[in-house]
């Protein structure tokens, strides 16, 4: 690296310390540097081994060594995991320590005991070490004022992983709170590569806004395994390859493999384990572990302990384990970024490639790798979409104000428009979410004697606490992420992990499942911990974690269909998608990159109708239901549906004639209302809503609420809602959240905009060779649930009639 | 409205969707733990449900009443919900109710929520015979037949790889458990300890409630 000669961290404080480990300042560091000593809010984008970490504190220690003994907290620091919080604290703790700088600093997330949190109350460190809901938390105490009053910068770690989410709005409104008790304070976000920089610019920034970027000119080295197997058409297991990864394991010193979902994980660990002649140490981490669990596999990996690691998007931020050598993407990438961050956990070092292998599990899926890594060369990311912020993290933040102290409606409104995602917030919504805090925000004006918060007699503007025991309750709700109902697994005393409740409910004693990479025995349930012993079963159920599951992003979906129709690069793949795809083109058509391939054909009695959106699984999915709801409409007796990331297949008993009639715009515009109340989408994210708002609690105060019980009470709470006041604020914010997150309302509007010129039918006599993977697919049940219900009562009903040879009751 | 026919006690009763349970011979319809006025009572510890559960389940009960025109309405229990609930009925829903008595006997049969609570015009007993049929709330030492509430009883039903839960009908050879009439009124499993130590856990006839029906397990 070049070192510049009038770089001013030559006069640094850590500068001694670089010199010892033999380091230099990178130029993003001295840019940064330079911007925020001028003032400016500043966002760093930078690869994973640029000294990031160190970028976001190279002023905030400058100005303490130069402020000298500076008394109270200075610098607040936000990660977006615990873990991450703790590495941070001790990549921090060497150069101070060995500087024998007098810094103080300490990390504060759920995990510290009340009795440290307490004295970090009483005696603030310079720099704290936190996360956005312990940020949140700190901010709802009522001397909150006089523990930020002098905070001079804020460092917002990983900002990508926060530009598209409630967690995101949850931080923007308690930025926009520490600059209201210290206007002085400055903002840094550090960030990995994105394409939109700019977007990110928007949502920190505020004064002087600066992005200081800084590329990896070193590409990574990434290629498909090249199987001697065939690629199966369907299915996310990889199967067919176990043998060759065992192999690309074997070859290299550590390997990480990646997969998509916790069940592929538990699936794959116990494929490999199967064939580990070798006793090669191979390890599996996902989300649903035990902390501890957790935390010994990653002891391992960076210790070099272990030879493989089998994980999911848990082990893809932050942490550096150095000496990872390749990392193995098993299933679709998804998406560019994604790929890239996972690849990005090999070989820790800017100067060296990455390495890593991609297996797709089935043919779509080859082509989609295929694409990825022609992105990658061309270093074309995908865009994160900023959101419009949530009601809902609006009115958690109104309670948390309260908290804190009395509050007037208007400052506390011109502070939350301040923080980008609720720019556009209307007085009128946030008033009702006001009402909302104070007693639920219902037009029957029933609960005056209730309130939570009141209006000041002197001054109607402003608003007080009821009483301070309301502010445990708060505390209680905090936060943005809500979890499935899940239970604690014991194998003995010892606890394993999580495990969701509606799995468990479907077993019974002596089923055997995996999880942590073990196969358990069920044995029995008490006060929601779920009692198992170890098994030696050859056949076991695999949890499945509902999701997660992240859709094809756009530009990668854009690349897919660009690669699919350059016919010249067929003969460089394997021979057997070379010969899928020609067979496809004689008998149908390959699609353009900007067509629309709609073919149909008989089959089995009835007619199949598949549609090539490639627009991903949420925009399908919903474009799925529109279109059944399109067909019954011109009578065509649709059956059903299933859709995938790239298509959509219907089948009916009538043949569909007018598809191009139906398939447009209107649709959208004609369906969704209805598609939205027949699901259980809304009334899924309005248990989130009601949770989030603090409607409901999480937790009551002294006895744990079981999920089922809040899964429970939010269904009936939204059903006398929905019927007596549609209206209602939180019914708003859970149909909006359903049309920003769960259905990819806009961008099924942007496909739907332009697909009626562009759609290419195929009328055909039989199935189409790359119709046969969605084909496939066909076994999922697409019934609501109220069907469902019905549907399982009838039948369990019949055939118990059937075995009492009775043919009817009634 | 499809009913479910139930043999309980050497008589006949007719189980609707609606959750309330219909003795023909008598013309006299049985409902059970209504919870009236949750909403209000949850408030007060500034827990905000949607304050028209009252209107709902009231609504409900005229419904059936004009529909069934029963001689008698026997309320087994928990017709309200605690002290606070009768903050919750308004002057219309007195009328109304009112006028409702004029055709049909009301037979309040007290349960652990609203022991201490009266309302004007409203008869109340602690429990109540007729032949060999008892309505309580709660089960007691008896030989006699009974008919009861207060447990919400719900049944765990897995069928081909699913899991749902339903509110249901239950009963054994003596002792027969009502579902809450409710609107924002949970459920508890029917093996729980709760229940099984008041049924037992063999001989039971479950019916679930569908959405237009009851079935039989």
């Amino acid at each position: 690296m070049n070192i510049n000669k009038s770089n001013p961290l030559l006069l640094h404080p850590l500068n001694k310390w670089m010199k010892k480990k033999k380091w230099f300042w990178f130029p993003h560091q001295i840019e940064t540097f330079q911007h925020v000593r001028s003032g400016s809010d500043v966002v760093v984008f930078a690869p994973t081994g640029a000294g990031k970490t160190l970028t976001g504190f190279i002023n905030p220690i400058d100005d303490l060594i130069k402020l000298k003994k500076f008394k109270g907290l200075h610098t607040l620091y936000i990660s977006p995991l615990k873990s991450l919080a703790n590495d941070i604290m001790r990549n921090l703790e060497k150069p101070i320590k060995e500087l024998d700088l007098n810094i103080s600093f300490q990390v504060r997330t759920g995990d510290t005991t009340p009795y440290k949190k307490q004295k970090q109350k009483q005696k603030p460190p310079n720099i704290l070490i936190t996360t956005p809901e312990s940020l949140a938390l700190l901010n709802s105490y009522e001397n909150a004022k006089e523990f930020f009053y002098n905070l001079k910068y804020i460092i917002i770690d990983e900002i990508h992983t926060f530009l598209d989410n409630k967690r995101a709005d949850l931080l923007s409104l308690n930025i926009e709170r520490l600059q209201t008790f210290s206007p002085n304070l400055q903002r840094i976000g550090l960030s990995a590569t994105l394409k939109n920089k700019q977007d990110a610019k928007k949502w920190l920034c505020r004064k002087k806004p600066k992005i200081v970027s800084y590329e990896n000119s070193v590409l990574p080295k990434i290629k498909i395994l090249e199987s001697k197997e065939r690629i199966p058409w369907s299915g996310h297991m990889a199967t067919y390859s176990i043998n060759e990864i065992y192999k690309e394991i074997m070859q290299s010193k550590l390997t990480i493999i990646f997969v998509n979902t916790r069940a592929q994980a538990e699936y794959m660990f116990k494929n490999l384990w199967l064939i580990n002649k070798k006793k090669l140490k191979i390890a599996v981490h996902h989300g649903s572990l035990e902390t501890n669990l957790r935390l010994k596999v990653e002891n391992n990996l960076s210790k070099g302990l272990v030879d493989c690691v089998v994980a999911t998007s848990s082990l893809e931020l932050g942490l550096d384990y150095g000496d990872v050598e390749k990392i193995i993407q098993v299933g679709a990438p998804k998406g560019i970024n994604r790929l890239l961050q996972r690849v990005g956990r090999s070989n820790h070092n800017l100067n060296t490639p990455s390495k890593a292998i991609l297996v797709p599990t089935n043919r779509f899926e080859f082509i989609e790798a295929k694409a990825a890594i022609e992105e990658i060369k061309k270093n074309n990311l995908d865009k994160i979409d900023l959101k419009e912020g949530s009601f809902d993290v609006v009115a958690q933040h109104i309670f948390a104000t309260a908290c804190a102290g009395q509050f007037e409606i208007n400052d506390l409104y011109k502070e939350i428009i301040k923080a980008y995602p609720y720019k556009k917030l209307k007085l009128n919504d946030f008033k009702q979410l006001i009402n909302l805090i104070q007693d639920g925000g219902y037009v029957l004006k029933n609960y005056d004697q209730f309130k939570r918060i009141f209006q000041l007699r002197e001054n109607k503007n402003i608003y007080k606490l009821v009483n301070r025991r309301e502010t445990r309750k708060y505390r209680m709700n905090v936060g943005t992420i809500i979890e499935n109902p899940m239970l604690k697994i014991k194998l003995g005393t010892k606890t394993l992990g999580n495990i969701e409740e509606v799995f468990i409910q479907n077993l019974s004693q002596g089923d055997s499942f995996i999880f942590a990479g073990q196969i358990l025995e069920f044995q029995s349930m008490k006060n929601n911990l779920v009692q198992v012993k170890r098994s030696k079963s050859l056949i076991s159920k695999i949890p499945s974690y509902s999701g997660g599951r992240m859709p094809l992003s756009t530009n990668l979906a854009n690349s897919v269909r660009a690669l699919l129709a350059k016919s010249n690069m067929w003969d460089l793949y394997p021979e057997q998608i070379t010969e899928w795809l020609k067979r496809q083109k004689n008998i149908s058509k390959i699609p353009k990159k900007d067509e629309y391939l709609v073919e149909q054909f008989p089959r089995k009695k009835n007619f199949y109708t598949v549609i090539y959106t490639f627009a991903g699984w949420h925009a399908n999915q919903t474009l799925g239901f529109l279109l059944l709801r399109g067909f019954k409409e011109f009578n065509y007796k649709p059956l059903g549906f299933v859709a995938n990331d790239y298509a959509i297949v219907l089948w009916s008993l009538k043949e569909v004639k007018q598809i191009k009639t139906i398939l447009n715009l209107g649709l959208l515009d004609k369906h969704l209302d209805n598609y939205l109340e027949e699901t259980s989408i809304v009334k899924r994210l309005f248990r989130d809503n009601a949770i989030i708002s603090c409607l409901i609690e999480r937790r009551l105060p002294g006895m744990e609420k079981t999920g089922k019980q809040v899964l429970f009470s939010s269904d009936l709470i939204y059903t006398v809602l929905k019927k007596n006041e549609p209206d209602h604020i939180l019914l708003k914010s859970s149909y909006e959240d359903a049309k920003k997150n769960m259905i990819d309302y806009d961008r099924l509007r942007e496909i739907l905009k332009k697909i009626d010129k562009k759609i290419i039918l195929k009328k055909l006599t039989s199935i189409s060779p790359l119709a046969v993977p969605i084909i496939l697919e066909i076994n999922r049940e697409n019934l609501s649930k109220k069907e469902i219900d019905e549907y399982i009562l009838e039948d369990l009903e019949n055939e118990i009639l059937k075995e009492a040879n009775v043919l009817s009751i009634n | 409205m499809y009913y479910q026919l139930i043999n309980f006690g050497n008589e006949e009763f007719h189980a609707y969707p609606d959750k309330s349970l219909y003795w023909k011979r008598l013309n006299t319809l049985i409902v059970s733990d209504l919870h009236i006025g949750k909403s209000i009572s949850y408030a007060k510890n500034k827990q905000f449900l949607p304050p028209y559960d009252t209107k709902e389940i009231l609504s409900k009960i005229f419904v059936s009443l004009d529909k069934i025109k029963p001689s008698n309405l026997i309320i087994v229990g928990d017709l309200l919900h605690d002290v606070f609930s009768t903050l919750s009925l308004k002057d219309q829903d007195h009328k109304n109710l009112s006028q409702y008595m004029k055709n049909t006997d009301f037979i309040w049969i007290k349960g652990n929520h609203d022991k201490n609570i009266q309302i004007e015009g409203f008869k109340n007993f602690t429990n109540y015979k007729i032949d060999k049929l008892l309505f309580t709330h709660i089960p007691i030492e008896t030989s006699l037949f009974q008919i009861c509430g207060h447990y919400h009883p719900k049944v765990k039903i897995s069928h081909r790889g699913k899991t749902i839960f339903k509110t249901c009908f239950i009963h054994n050879e003596k002792i027969f458990i009502l579902p809450s009439f409710g609107i924002l009124t949970g459920g508890l499993d029917i093996h729980n300890k709760q229940i099984s130590d008041v049924l037992g856990k063999n001989n039971l006839s479950i019916y679930p409630v569908g959405q237009d029906k009851v079935y039989k397990l």
